[in-house]
């Protein structure tokens, strides 16, 4: 039986490579083109720059800064999130009388759009008129008004807190999905052996959901470390880029000083360092799979 | 590729058809695509009407108004020229202009402007949008700043009337933040855009200037150290709202809104809005504090409307610009929107004359500065606030932080 040259699968695949071609390589060679070249305010080309755009970028205090921040912002809000989703999905995966409300209420995060729930929160947080003040103040925890937004080392935190909160309900949605795949009669047979709650949880449990938490772990690296609307819209990189990451950095960069240039310079870095962290983490996790 | 070809030719049939037909060549539709700011609320409905206006006067016109919210203004005209398709004619703030005219996205306007449209405006605003002697822009909101005083709160502190000089200004600060916990006496903007002119009042009542004449900035001078550590001072002694660096200028007016604060500076828009949300509060209007030497100064703002170098219907973007800028559209939308009357006539109008606070807004306007006309001036501006919220939070020494932002801006002067 000969086959078509129609069911070849480089040929079935090529339908959707052209698409992924088109919106992803395209951009990038644009962007190439961009940060090699000496752009003008408003993104005409003036000639070739070479690397300076580059050069540029790495020599900014601020990028160096704004790098660091981006990795404890994606490294805190991947773990901490991680850490209250998977015992939220386990709780949830259990039946008992209300579970449907409380995984809407857990699920109700994401409904709301990012921007909204961070000007919401910018409100929230305001020194003098803001609800967590007050409500602080009416418990009795303190007995002045703190003012949350005023310096990175109150801000910063509270924003990674808020972005672990907007992160949970994917998260658990992950492990949710993961949990549903592992069979009962593993639990029943374990429960039989003898097995106690935190034998189950790390012998069946945590091997059973590892992809997906190696799903979830990519997956929200990649979101977090390109998040923008929580800290723009509660600080905007302030004070003094205390609280920039890169892609608030980015923003500056291209469309408040005009630097079009190292805007597209830093664009392909940060690209640049997300493929290097999803190739090496990928490898790494399949490696232990394989093992 | 050829379904290229094909629709030009047929656009090219239609045209043929369509002169065929319409005998006159005017009675063509003349598209004009207007991008404005969204100063409030009222400012898209303000367009739309002037635009209905328009078309109804001028037949087979269209006036297409796209209205963008302020913040993200220069983002959009920067992506929509850099993609080519950019409106006829667009809001900017004028001190983005000298970008615009280097580029030569902006044309001049003068052979449109005759001597009698020249005189509808008050100079002082028509001057930053001229350059190298030819208009690129006509001043479309223009706005200076004053202090804005809470009579009761000065009253409750024992003080006859309001500040004169800075040294005043600190003294009935702290007398009126000793008056309760939640009662502040200055507030200090310290966030977001607008944070360095917040800072420029002080600086330049010391004698500061933004630029030195020798071209460099005036960040490393006396004027500058003096004025910093001003408002330092009254932040560690609490004679400001605390937490100065998480507050915009919004956040401020805000607070004086709510009678909290004792004085402010800002812009006639201010008054406006107390009419509207407080309409209670006794508040007076004063020019800006002198500093030791008597010297005054306040922040001048324009911004220009102008006309797009790649536009196709120069006529017809004209014809609807002078319409705005006669007197009754101008008086339109000064009234509404809360901004200083730029047109001459529209100034002498009862309502706008026999204003008390626009009154003290037209006595400063003598001593108005604008943002000076640099290349780089947004980034400028983001170095000196960043310095001042060090500053604020008290995080490093007042003269070593200024040095250090005023060498950072020289490397973008030269």
């Amino acid at each position: 039986m000969t086959r078509s040259v129609f069911t070849s699968p480089y040929v079935l695949i090529l339908p959707g490579f052209l698409l992924t071609a088109f919106i992803i390589v395209w951009p990038l060679v644009q962007l190439g083109i961009l940060s090699t070249s000496d752009l003008n305010r408003f993104g005409v080309i003036r000639g070739p720059a070479g690397w300076e755009n580059f050069a540029e970028v790495f020599a900014d205090p601020d990028f160096i800064a704004s790098a660091w921040r981006t990795l404890i912002w994606t490294a805190a809000i991947v773990v901490g999130s991680l850490a209250i989703s998977i015992p939220v999905a386990i709780i949830l995966s259990e039946d008992f009388y209300g579970r449907g409300l409380a995984r809407v209420i857990i699920m109700l995060p994401w409904s709301v759009s990012l921007t909204m729930t961070a000007i919401v929160w910018r409100w929230a947080l305001n020194g003098e008129s803001g609800m967590l003040n007050s409500a602080l103040t009416g418990l009795g925890l303190i007995d002045q008004n703190i003012q949350w937004l005023a310096q990175a080392g109150t801000a910063f935190p509270v924003q990674v807190a808020i972005g672990i909160l907007v992160t949970i309900p994917f998260t658990t949605t992950i492990f949710l999905g993961g949990l549903s795949s592992i069979p009962d009669d593993l639990y029943e047979a374990a429960r039989l052996e003898g097995a106690g709650r935190l034998q189950i949880f790390r012998e069946i449990t945590l091997p059973l959901i590892r992809p997906f938490i190696n799903i979830a772990i990519v997956m929200n690296t990649i979101y977090v470390f390109n998040s923008f609307p929580i800290i723009w819209a509660m600080t905007q990189g302030g004070p003094a880029n205390s609280t920039d990451i890169l892609v608030t950095y980015l923003y500056k960069l291209g469309f408040r000083f005009g630097k079009l240039g190292e805007a597209a310079a830093l664009s392909l870095i940060m690209f640049a360092m997300l493929l290097v962290f999803t190739i090496v983490y990928v490898r790494l996790a399949m490696r232990r799979e394989s093992r | 590729m050829d379904f290229k070809r094909i629709g030009n030719r047929f656009l090219a049939g239609t045209a043929l058809v369509a002169a065929a037909l319409v005998p006159l060549a005017s009675a063509q539709a003349q598209t004009v695509r207007v991008t404005v700011a969204e100063y409030s609320s009222l400012t898209g409905r303000y367009f739309e009407e002037a635009a209905a206006a328009f078309e109804a006067a001028n037949p087979g016109t269209d006036i297409q108004i796209e209205v963008v919210p302020w913040n993200v203004l220069l983002q959009t005209l920067t992506t929509d020229i850099s993609g080519g398709v950019n409106a006829d004619l667009s809001i900017i703030g004028t001190r983005w202009l000298l970008d615009f005219v280097e580029q030569d996205i902006a044309q001049p306007l003068d052979g449109f402007m005759d001597q009698a449209f020249t005189d509808r405006f008050i100079p002082t605003f028509l001057t930053p949008s001229v350059m190298d002697g030819q208009t690129f822009g006509l001043p479309v909101a223009a706005s200076a700043r004053a202090m804005y005083y809470n009579q009761d709160l000065l009253d409750q502190a024992g003080i006859d009337r309001p500040p004169e000089t800075w040294a005043e200004l600190a003294e009935a600060a702290t007398a009126i933040s000793a008056l309760g916990d939640d009662i502040y006496g200055f507030g200090v903007q310290g966030n977001e855009v607008e944070t360095d002119v917040y800072f420029y009042y002080a600086f330049w009542s010391h004698g500061g200037n933004l630029i030195d004449p020798d071209g460099t900035s005036g960040l490393d001078t006396e004027a500058a150290y003096q004025a910093a550590a001003l408002y330092r001072d009254l932040i560690d002694s609490g004679a400001t709202q605390p937490g100065v660096t998480s507050y915009t200028r919004e956040d401020v007016q805000n607070l004086f809104k709510q009678g909290r604060v004792g004085m402010m500076m800002t812009a006639p828009f201010l008054s406006t809005q107390i009419r509207d949300e407080a309409p209670d509060l006794n508040y007076g209007v004063a020019a800006i504090p002198a500093g030791p030497g008597g010297d005054r100064g306040t922040y001048g703002v324009t911004d220009s409307i102008i006309m797009f170098a790649n536009t196709e219907v120069a006529d017809t973007a004209w014809a609807f610009l002078d319409l705005l800028f006669t007197q009754e559209w101008r008086s339109k939308f000064t009234g509404g929107e809360g901004f200083l009357p730029v047109n001459a006539a529209v100034a002498e109008e009862p309502a706008f004359a026999e204003d008390p606070d626009l009154a003290v807004f037209a006595s400063v306007l003598p001593d108005a500065r604008f943002a000076p006309v640099i290349a780089g001036w947004e980034e400028i501006a983001d170095i000196t606030s960043s310095a001042l919220q060090r500053i604020y939070l008290g995080q490093g020494d007042i003269e070593e932080t200024l040095n250090d932002a005023a060498a950072e801006i020289d490397g973008i002067l030269n």
